[in-house]
């Protein structure tokens, strides 16, 4: 009897073992920055297909994305790193993986011809020696430029097509008591107003050159100059109120009325549903002015630490890399989150009409760019890009040289 | 005068006791050092140490991660070039002035009403204090929310009907800094005026009986005889409100985010961003570095002067 239960307390034992390792096989830490409502329902589609298809997930959500890429990296450090971890793609992941922390996602991206299938600029973001360091899962753009529809047509305002058609249009709103631009006065999104200034003044050639490069010339040159004085331009158009406002809250504005135009990444679109308007009705959509058509991209993206020193993809890492760039995942997961597909070959029908218009846009390579990061551009260099950015649309008094020198400076010190 | 008596009485004890109990005497103080190893070693350590290493990473050229490439003070002629880091150090000094002298100034004036004899002292004494069980987070949010022109106080006073009354600083680059102080005074004053109030009451009523008897004015007692007596608790006030000033982090973040443009930017928001935001490990500790020895040299000879005083003070 003793002997018989020992035994079958050994067996008792054993399996609990086996299976304790067999779900090690397939466990993964997910550690993200997805804590807002919209975005966690995003992730949970991700989760739901990675344990449909046999996956444990534990999920470490860490609120801001500064706080959770240091908890990655410092986890790393530490010896006790989460297996599959959001982060930019750019300069700091490189530096990740120079120092041996990445797994390489390569099989399954060869299986799975991810090559092909995302956009280029996008693939050369996220090799490193050749090899995926990260599953690209989405596109965000950066150009967008929304609009209140009653508000301009109440004023009689087409939406503007050129620069110079906006600022009419702005003085005209202007002179009518509404705010022409709603715009939170924080570097970042002073940033991406500029950007799309440099987009549309000065071409998707010179913007990709400028940022892949970062060349003396091109940034002394008269064309920036141009930049410099019609970003400088738009100053009087935002209200007093504008510093330090978040971005959500200047999207209401624009969805209440109160402002008429937002320059704004297509995150946007989640303010604006869950206010309760379908995007592209009230609140609509059209790229921000310029002279030819581009879609300044920026993705999510995670990333897969070495396990244990090995730099080959642990069979949980795979499973999730091969997960999120299913076609049904990226829809679901896209719809959710307000972006639209890494991969450029999923149907475009079931999404709202401004991401209809991304992907069809994305179709023709010739519209790629990325955002300032994804050129290789150190974070260093775009930290200093919007600091001059942010002081030259905050001092009333610099005149459009002082701005273009102060951006050149900065840019040669950072290098 | 008196005071020497119990010293004197004490060793005379001591002195017929022999050698025996001497060793026991030992035994407390071995033991106290031991007690102080784990403090000792955390101040080696985590301050020496960390400050040592802080200034090794200053010369090299780590960027994410620390990378022990040396490369001299290139990371100092970056940060001397930036135009962000003299903005940030000018804000520190005017933050500084006007933080520590508004503590000093209105805790004090706020001691002296309410030690005055004011009605209902405790209601009022808990009110100044109050803010201070507050974070800087909290109150930074607050007054962001209060000197918001589209929002707050601004926006109040023209719904009053003064249609031209004007607050706007905290989104003007010129002015943008004096409303940190003005935060700052507000949630700290209250600890302030606590100090001065002990202070005060510690004041010998018998020197107040004196000056009335002399006919002296109430002010000038205050400005010339209570004043100097309380030299120490302006000293206390003084230290502890500089190492507020100098880790000054949260409040400009939670209430300008260093904004409008970096017009509002501290040294200590200045490394932070660059350590961990801008992967600049090397700059970082170089601002780090910087911004030790600025405040030992600016600090260091009012500790040392106050400090001589005293001992000299006590040597007569």
């Amino acid at each position: 009897m003793k002997k018989f239960s020992k035994i079958a307390a050994s067996l008792a034992f054993l399996s609990v073992g086996v299976s304790a390792g067999a779900l090690h096989a397939q466990t993964a830490e997910v550690l993200h920055w997805w804590t807002s409502g919209s975005e966690q329902a995003a992730i949970g589609e991700i989760r739901k297909a990675f344990e449909a298809n046999g996956g444990t997930w534990v999920d470490t959500p860490i609120a801001g994305g500064g706080n959770a890429r240091a908890a990655a990296v410092n986890r790393m450090l530490g010896g006790d790193p989460a297996a599959v971890f959001q982060f930019s793609i750019g300069q700091q992941l490189r530096e990740l993986a120079d120092q041996g922390l990445l797994a390489n996602v390569g099989e399954v991206a060869t299986a799975e011809n991810w090559d092909e299938k995302l956009p280029p600029l996008i693939v050369k973001a996220a090799k490193y020696d050749g090899n995926y360091i990260a599953a690209p899962i989405n596109i965000h753009g950066e150009n967008w430029m929304f609009y209140n529809t009653s508000v301009l047509e109440k004023s009689g305002i087409e939406v503007p097509k050129t620069w110079d058609d906006f600022i009419a249009a702005a003085e005209k709103l202007k002179a009518a008591g509404i705010t022409p631009i709603g715009l939170g006065g924080q570097p970042w999104q002073e940033r991406i107003m500029f950007n799309s200034v440099l987009l549309g003044v000065a071409g998707r050639e010179f913007y990709a050159e400028l940022y892949s490069t970062l060349d003396d010339e091109l940034l002394k040159s008269d064309t920036m100059r141009k930049v410099f004085e019609t970003f400088g331009a738009l100053k009087p158009f935002v209200d007093e109120a504008s510093p330090g406002r978040n971005w959500n809250e200047a999207t209401n504005m624009v969805a209440k009325g109160e402002a008429a135009f937002q320059f704004m990444g297509d995150w946007a679109k989640g303010e604006i549903i869950a206010g309760g308007i379908e995007p592209g009705t009230t609140v609509g959509c059209a790229f921000a002015p310029a002279i030819d058509t581009a879609y300044i991209m920026t993705v999510d993206a995670f990333a897969f630490s070495a396990m244990d020193g090995d730099e080959d993809a642990t069979p949980a890492q795979t499973l999730m890399a091969q997960v999120m760039l299913e076609p049904d995942v990226q829809i679901a997961f896209n719809k959710k989150k307000g972006s639209i597909p890494a991969r450029l070959d999923v149907p475009a029908d079931s999404f709202d009409v401004c991401a209809q218009t991304a992907i069809n846009t994305l179709q023709d390579k010739k519209t790629h760019l990325v955002s300032t990061g994804l050129f290789g551009v150190p974070s260093a260099v775009s930290g200093a890009i919007d600091d001059s950015i942010s002081n030259f649309w905050n001092s009333a008094d610099m005149s459009p040289e002082e701005g273009q020198a102060q951006f050149q400076q900065a840019i040669s010190y950072a290098k | 005068m008196a005071e020497p008596a119990p010293d004197v009485l004490q060793r005379s004890d001591e002195g017929k006791i022999t050698s025996k109990p001497a060793k026991k005497r030992w035994r407390p103080q071995w033991s106290a050092g031991v007690a102080l190893v784990p403090a000792m070693t955390i101040t080696i350590v985590c301050f020496y140490g960390f400050i040592i290493w802080t200034f090794v990473i200053s010369l090299t050229r780590s960027r994410l991660l620390p990378v022990y490439k040396f490369t001299g003070f290139d990371q100092y002629v970056r940060l001397f070039a930036n135009e962000r880091w003299w903005t940030a150090m000018q804000n520190l000094a005017i933050h500084g002035f006007l933080f520590i002298g508004g503590c000093v100034v209105f805790g004090y004036l706020l001691a002296i009403l309410i030690d005055r004899g004011v009605k209902a002292e405790g209601m009022f004494r808990t009110v100044f204090m109050l803010p201070l069980s507050m974070s800087f987070i909290v109150t930074g949010v607050i007054w962001q929310w209060v000197m918001n022109p589209g929002l707050g106080l601004q926006e109040a006073v023209r719904a009053l009907g003064w249609t031209g009354f004007e607050f706007n600083w905290i989104v003007r680059p010129d002015r943008s800094i004096y409303t940190l102080a003005i935060a700052g005074i507000w949630q700290q004053v209250g600890l302030c005026m606590a100090l001065f109030l002990a202070g005060l009451r510690n004041i010998d009523p018998n020197i107040w009986k004196a000056s009335r008897v002399d006919g002296i004015p109430v002010w000038r007692v205050y400005l010339h005889i209570v004043t100097p007596m309380l030299r120490t608790v302006f000293f206390t006030v003084f230290i502890l409100m500089s190492a507020i000033v100098m880790k000054a982090f949260d409040l400009v973040v939670a209430l300008t985010g260093g904004g409008p443009g970096f017009s509002s930017d501290l040294p200590a928001r200045f490394v932070v961003d660059h350590i961990l935001n801008r992967q600049e490990l090397g700059l970082g500790a170089a601002g780090a570095f910087v911004l030790l020895c600025t405040v030992i040299a600016v600090i260091s000879p009012y500790i040392y002067y106050e400090l001589k005083k005293e001992r000299s003070g006590r040597g007569h």
